[in-house]
């Protein structure tokens, strides 16, 4: 085994692979515009491999952006992660893509509290607030959705910074709370050196000990699944395994 | 080859082996995700996520019940499209996953052309010229197919798909989802002269149309005073109308064309109504091929046949291969348009 880890990011409207033995990345690429991401993810992966002059068989594992974000982006980048991993019998592990952008954002900070948001559109960002030190990351307040307003109330540590495309937009709010002026995707390292960064500290990756059946974590359910349990006060069996 | 398919609601892989020529099926595994039964109707954002959950395993257990292990794989036919996009990016890069880790040929296929190869799954003698009657819940069409890949468009819908308004009318009528099954059930137990129903634009030229169709039925159910006991025979009406249109262009189309095969494709092509009909019909004029209900069913062996046509051709699809919801078949030449008459 060569100790190198591949990881693969789409959460966002940036599409991010690289590779390199943890925490530092030896190669990667990204592309920005979500509707690029299905057909670019392989090529990325095949030219982040190229430069280290390895194959899928040789790496040892695969980091993978857990969400929550985009769902069709998290499903391409997890359907390219799955697929990779199966055949090649790679370990596979995940990390929150909202660890990666506030990781981006923490590396001139050092141990601060810093938040990440990414849009979630109706007005709302899936957000999380984390403090990063040399062996573990810290969890503060742990993803989810609301909106940014609704989020600044609940956290009760003041964030030394907002990164991610939902500070972006919704600027104001994200300098309300931290005081700072919001950090745009564009300034941030690609989220999937930063996985790479993060792996191997403790508090950060989730493992995947079953691929069959394995998930992101979107952050909200399908609209169509909410509406019907609004409706009838009950949960959807099952929603996402066919039932034979 | 191993096919995967995740166009709509199924989540499908299959193994097809042998020599170049005359490919075997080893295995096909279809799982349907009921979930959509609730809804009455397929949600794309649930199917996308159960054939992300769905993959691998359906594809692990393709492979064992072929017998076979990564290292016999020597290349990926995945549906492209048409279909529900975020359905069929999940296959799509999933395959292409596949296919890159052991450095495997990929082909990105038409959904429509796997429904064409379907029967030669079962039927290796199948050869064109034929005429292909493709009725699903997305698709209504007619195609003169003089040889494989080549596909000239009779006729198509102009509104609703047949299997759509399998769909609505089981609806109508308090049935569940998928309707077809569910009517063409009922529909054996109604009386066929209690209820007449019009056969839209059966008489003209090749194309189709359902949606006045599905309107007389919404009538009728309206206009029932007992809709328990006229449910079948409601049914019964409503099945016949539409096998009747189908049928009767797939005649013509059969006389027009002079073709000793008609071929019935598509999740509608299940119904043994259908097949029974177009049979009688066309007793002494052509043959009927059509598969049977698996590999009429959204699957994908007949995607992996469809794959295994083209590489033999040898197309490639490259890393790149995206998805697309409205995919254009691939051969699919223009209809001959009648000559324009110049005024003097």
């Amino acid at each position: 085994m060569s100790g190198v880890w591949l990881a693969i990011d789409t959460a966002t409207d940036i599409a991010s692979v690289a590779a390199g033995r943890a925490p530092a990345p030896e190669a990667g690429a990204h592309v920005q515009g979500a509707r690029r991401h299905a057909a670019e993810i392989i090529r990325l992966v095949d030219f982040t491999l190229g430069r280290l002059g390895l194959a899928p068989r040789d790496l040892e594992g695969i980091v993978v952006g857990d969400g929550p974000g985009s769902f069709t982006g998290l499903r391409i980048g997890w359907a390219a992660a799955k697929g990779l991993a199966q055949e090649a019998g790679l370990d596979l592990v995940a990390i929150p893509s909202l660890m990666a952008a506030a990781a981006g954002a923490a590396v001139k900070l050092g141990q601060a509290p810093v938040a990440a948001w990414f849009d979630a559109l109706r007005g709302q960002v899936y957000a999380a607030v984390y403090v990063f030190h040399a062996d573990r990351v810290e969890t503060v307040l742990a993803p989810a959705v609301m909106t940014p307003d609704e989020f600044a109330d609940l956290a009760t540590l003041r964030p030394q910074v907002v990164a991610g495309d939902g500070a972006a937009r919704y600027a104001d709010a994200a300098r309300r709370w931290s005081g700072a002026p919001p950090v745009a995707p564009d300034a941030l390292a690609p989220a999937a050196t930063m996985l790479l960064s993060l792996l191997g500290r403790e508090g950060t990756a989730r493992a995947i000990d079953d691929l069959t059946t394995a998930e992101p974590v979107y952050g909200r359910p399908a609209e169509a699944q909410a509406r019907w349990e609004a409706r009838h006060g009950r949960s959807l069996p099952d929603p996402t395994r066919p039932s034979r | 080859m191993l096919g995967i398919e995740t166009s709509c609601d199924e989540t499908s892989a299959a193994l097809l082996v042998g020599e170049r020529s005359r490919p075997e099926l080893a295995s096909l595994v279809i799982l349907s995700q009921d979930v959509h039964r609730v809804f009455g109707g397929v949600v794309p954002e649930l199917a996308s996520r159960a054939h992300l959950a769905a993959l691998p395993a359906v594809v692990e257990r393709a492979l064992v019940e072929a017998g076979v292990g990564w290292h016999a794989v020597d290349a990926v036919a995945v549906t492209a499209g048409p279909g529900l996009v975020g359905a069929l990016l999940v296959g799509v890069v999933y395959a292409k996953a596949l296919a890159y880790a052991g450095d495997r040929a990929l082909i990105g296929v038409n959904h429509l052309e796997g429904h064409l190869f379907a029967p030669l799954v079962e039927d290796p003698q199948l050869e064109p010229p034929f005429v292909a009657l493709l009725v699903s819940g997305g698709h209504t069409l007619l195609l003169d197919v003089p040889a494989w890949g080549r596909y000239r468009l009779l006729g198509a819908t102009r509104d609703d798909a047949a299997g759509e308004a399998f769909d609505k009318v089981a609806t109508l009528l308090g049935l569940g989802y998928p309707g077809g099954p569910e009517i063409e059930r009922l529909a054996a137990t109604g009386d066929p002269t209690r209820f007449t129903f019009p056969r839209p634009m059966r008489d003209a030229g090749f194309e189709f149309s359902f949606s006045g169709l599905k309107t007389a039925v919404l009538h009728a159910v309206r206009g029932s005073d007992d809709l328990e006991r006229d449910r079948p025979h409601l049914a019964r009406a409503f099945q016949d109308a539409v096998l009747d249109v189908l049928v009767t262009k797939l005649e013509r189309a059969i006389q027009a064309t002079g073709y000793r095969i008609a071929l019935l494709g598509g999740g509608v092509a299940c119904s043994r109504a259908l097949a029974e009909l177009a049979a009688r019909r066309l007793a002494g004029c052509a043959r009927v091929a059509v598969a049977s209900p698996r590999l009429n069913a959204d699957n994908a062996a007949m995607i992996a046949r469809a794959g295994w046509y083209r590489l033999a051709l040898g197309e490639r699809s490259d890393w790149t291969l995206d998805a697309r919801a409205d995919l254009p078949l691939p051969g699919l030449e223009p209809a001959t348009l009648p000559d324009l008459t110049p005024h003097p």
